[in-house]
Order: structure tokens, then C-alpha cells, then sequence
């Protein structure tokens, strides 16, 4: 779990363009979205959907499952272990 | 009238918030680079990340004009010949080479022409009429004309501008679809213009387009003499290529100093204005943007304070 988690975080920073960032720089349990986390937007959204279909095979078939999936890296690799 | 309140210019040349560009101004080589202010001193950030180097140009060129003149535009109107290349090329790759069903959404919404005034109008909370004009090497021009109309109605403050953005596929273009001896390169010009002559040095008189593939001497002729104006009246002719080089005073090829892209006529009208506060005996250039053989883009640019 702590590798994909790892690999998640990198794959984050390069698929949203996140320059200044580190892997270190995001805690697990951190708000993605809103101004208390990374501060991410609804096109960042879409851009996860576009993520976990590409580098995992996974569709999100219901997108207001994605407030849930997308709260947190723990919250989006427990979905990812779930579904893959 | 439609006088030059502020321009800005973001090139390969030191341009950007200089007091006069003709102070450092030098023909470029293949070695010269984008030479960018900090866009993070005029765009957050968060927002950074996503915009490429024609989308960073365009709203730091534009806030830069903002911020001098303190206003709010009434109208901007930007021309692009090629639009956002780094990310058209991103969204073709994408579709060419990733599997699966979903492609990503950025480099699609913003690989649009219209993005750029679209994202300048966003970046600086205006919502007044914003338009992005694309007529190849006559962006500008129209870009410039629409700006025009808008004064003509009644609009007192109106930003007009051009940006276009090189990336290195285009040199597979090279004698090709584009025919130039000039390096590649990326540019954004923004001018603020008025119907009120405020603190102005310069202003427009007049600016045409053609699209017709007839003499471009008796065009050029026929739109001087519009203007009250002849060839024996130009100080300056500012040309894309060297055809009325024997019939001018003085002569610069702007491709020279801006390299190429398609709508490097907008840098002339800041070499233009920059030129008419340099050299204070000089009144009346002439721009003439014959980049591609069968279209012609003219500008009149006349000091303020004579008699047209």
C-alpha cells in the first residue's frame, strides 16, 4: 500500500503540472481539494478520472462517487486496491 | 484618432516594462532565447502550472497594460495566427499515442484559439466584449481594426494585442508550409488604445487589411493617399520583408528583431511608438506587413501632437 501511495503522489504531481512539489510535500491523509489541502479544482478532478483510467484500468461509472474517491491519496489508493 | 496609451511587448528581445526598447533592440540570431518576466509576480501560481508560454505571455503582457493604466478595458481583442500550439500538440499526441477511452481534459480545453482572450479576460475579471481573431499572418491587423471599431463606438479604453508561441515541429515546416530565413520564435505585443489623447506619444491613424493578390505597390500607394500621405512622408517604413526599401527614409525588416511568427506585426507597432519617442523630429511610419505573398497588412502610426 505505502509503494502505491508513493507512486500515486508522483503520478499526481506530473498528470497536474505540480512543479513545485515534492512526493514529501503531500501527506497521506491531506485534503486534495479546497484551500486547506493542495488547493486542487474541478479540471484537476477530471484529471484523476483520466489517471486511474489510464494508469490503473479503472473507470469511476458514477462521478459523484469521485468526492469520495478523490478526498485523499489514502482514500484514492484504498479505491484503487478495491477496484483494481 | 485612436491613440497609444501603454504596450508591452514580451519577445526574444528585452522588451517587457523597458522605457524604450529601441535602447537595447539588436537583429536576433538562432541563439536567442524567450526572454520572460517572473509570471509568477502576475499570475497565481495554482494557475500557473496548467498555462503554456503563449497563455503566460498574453495575460502578463496584458495585466502589465492593466496595471498602468488603471482602468478597466471596455473591449479586448487579441489576434493569433496559430493559437496554442504546445498544447494543440499535446492534445494530438495524446489522441495518437494513449490507449483506453478517456483523454485528458487541459491541454484539449485549452489547445482553442479563443483561450487566449478568453483566459486574459478571466485573469483580470473583465466582463466586457473579449474576441480572439485568427487570419494567419493578419491576426494582428484584425485583431487591431476590431479594436478600432470598438473606439469608433464608443468604447474609451480597448486593449488589442497578438501572441503566437514557437515550438520546435515547426521548423519540420521550414521550406515547406513556411518560408522564412528568420529564427522561430514567441512573441506577445498588448497596446491600450483610446479615442482621448491622455499622455500619449503616438497614435493609429489608420490600418487596412488586403487579402487579394493584386499589386501590393499600388495598394500601399492607394492607401496613402487615403491618409493625406505620401512616401515622401514617411520617416520610417517598419516591413516584414525589404519591398519598399528604395522608396523609404529610413528602413528596418521588424522580423529582424522579432523573429518569426505570424503575428509579429503587433512588435512593429511597439518599435513604431517607441520610435516616435526616441526620435522626436519624426512623424509619420508606416507598417508593412507583407509576410505572406498574397495578403498585406497596413498600419499608420503618426506622433500626436502634428496635424494629420
Amino acid at each position: 500500500m505505502s509503494d502505491l501511495k508513493e507512486n500515486l503522489k508522483a503520478q499526481i504531481i506530473e498528470q497536474l503540472n505540480l512543479e513545485d512539489l515534492t512526493p514529501a510535500d503531500i501527506q497521506d491523509d491531506a485534503p486534495l481539494f479546497g484551500d486547506d489541502g493542495l488547493g486542487l479544482d474541478s479540471i484537476d478532478a477530471l484529471e484523476f478520472i483520466v489517471l486511474l483510467d489510464s494508469n490503473y484500468g479503472i473507470k469511476i461509472a458514477d462521478p459523484n462517487e469521485g468526492k469520495e474517491i478523490f478526498q485523499s491519496v489514502n482514500t484514492l489508493a484504498a479505491y484503487i486496491s478495491k477496484n483494481q | 484618432m485612436y491613440f497609444i496609451q501603454h504596450i508591452e511587448s514580451i519577445t526574444h528581445q528585452d522588451s517587457f516594462q523597458k522605457d524604450n526598447i529601441w535602447n537595447d533592440l539588436k537583429p536576433l540570431t538562432g541563439e536567442n532565447e524567450l526572454i520572460s518576466p517572473d509570471y509568477k509576480n502576475y499570475i497565481p501560481v495554482a494557475a500557473l502550472r496548467r498555462l503554456s508560454t503563449i497563455l503566460r505571455m498574453g495575460i502578463t503582457a496584458s495585466k502589465a497594460c492593466q496595471e498602468k493604466v488603471a482602468n478597466e478595458f471596455d473591449s479586448i481583442s487579441v489576434g493569433t495566427a496559430l493559437g496554442c500550439l504546445t498544447d494543440t500538440e499535446k492534445f494530438l499526441v495524446t489522441i495518437n499515442t494513449v490507449s483506453g477511452d478517456i483523454l485528458s481534459p487541459t491541454a484539449f480545453i485549452q489547445s482553442t484559439h479563443n483561450t487566449i482572450s478568453g483566459q486574459i479576460s478571466l485573469d483580470l475579471k473583465n466582463h466586457a466584449y473579449n474576441m480572439t481573431h485568427t487570419q494567419n499572418a493578419l491576426s494582428f491587423e484584425v485583431a487591431l481594426k476590431d479594436g478600432l471599431l470598438c473606439i469608433d463606438e464608443g468604447k474609451n479604453s480597448v486593449l488589442v494585442g497578438a501572441a503566437d508561441e514557437a515550438i520546435p515541429f515547426l521548423e519540420r515546416l521550414r521550406g515547406s508550409l513556411i518560408e522564412t530565413e528568420h529564427p522561430f520564435t514567441s512573441g506577445a505585443t498588448f497596446l491600450v488604445l483610446s479615442g482621448e489623447k491622455g499622455n500619449s506619444i503616438a497614435c493609429i491613424q489608420a490600418c487596412e487589411v488586403y487579402f487579394t493578390n493584386e499589386n501590393k505597390a499600388t495598394q500601399v500607394e492607394q492607401f496613402l493617399a487615403a491618409n493625406n500621405c505620401s512616401f515622401q512622408d514617411l520617416d520610417l517604413i517598419l516591413e516584414a520583408g525589404s519591398d519598399f526599401k528604395s522608396q523609404a527614409k529610413k528602413h528596418y525588416s521588424f522580423l529582424k528583431y522579432s523573429g518569426f511568427y505570424q503575428s509579429a506585426s503587433a512588435f512593429a507597432v511597439h518599435m513604431a511608438n517607441d520610435w516616435l519617442i526616441k526620435n522626436g523630429d519624426d512623424k509619420t511610419i508606416l507598417i508593412v506587413n507583407n509576410l505572406e505573398s498574397n495578403k498585406l497588412g497596413l498600419t499608420l502610426i503618426h506622433r500626436n501632437d502634428v496635424e494629420a
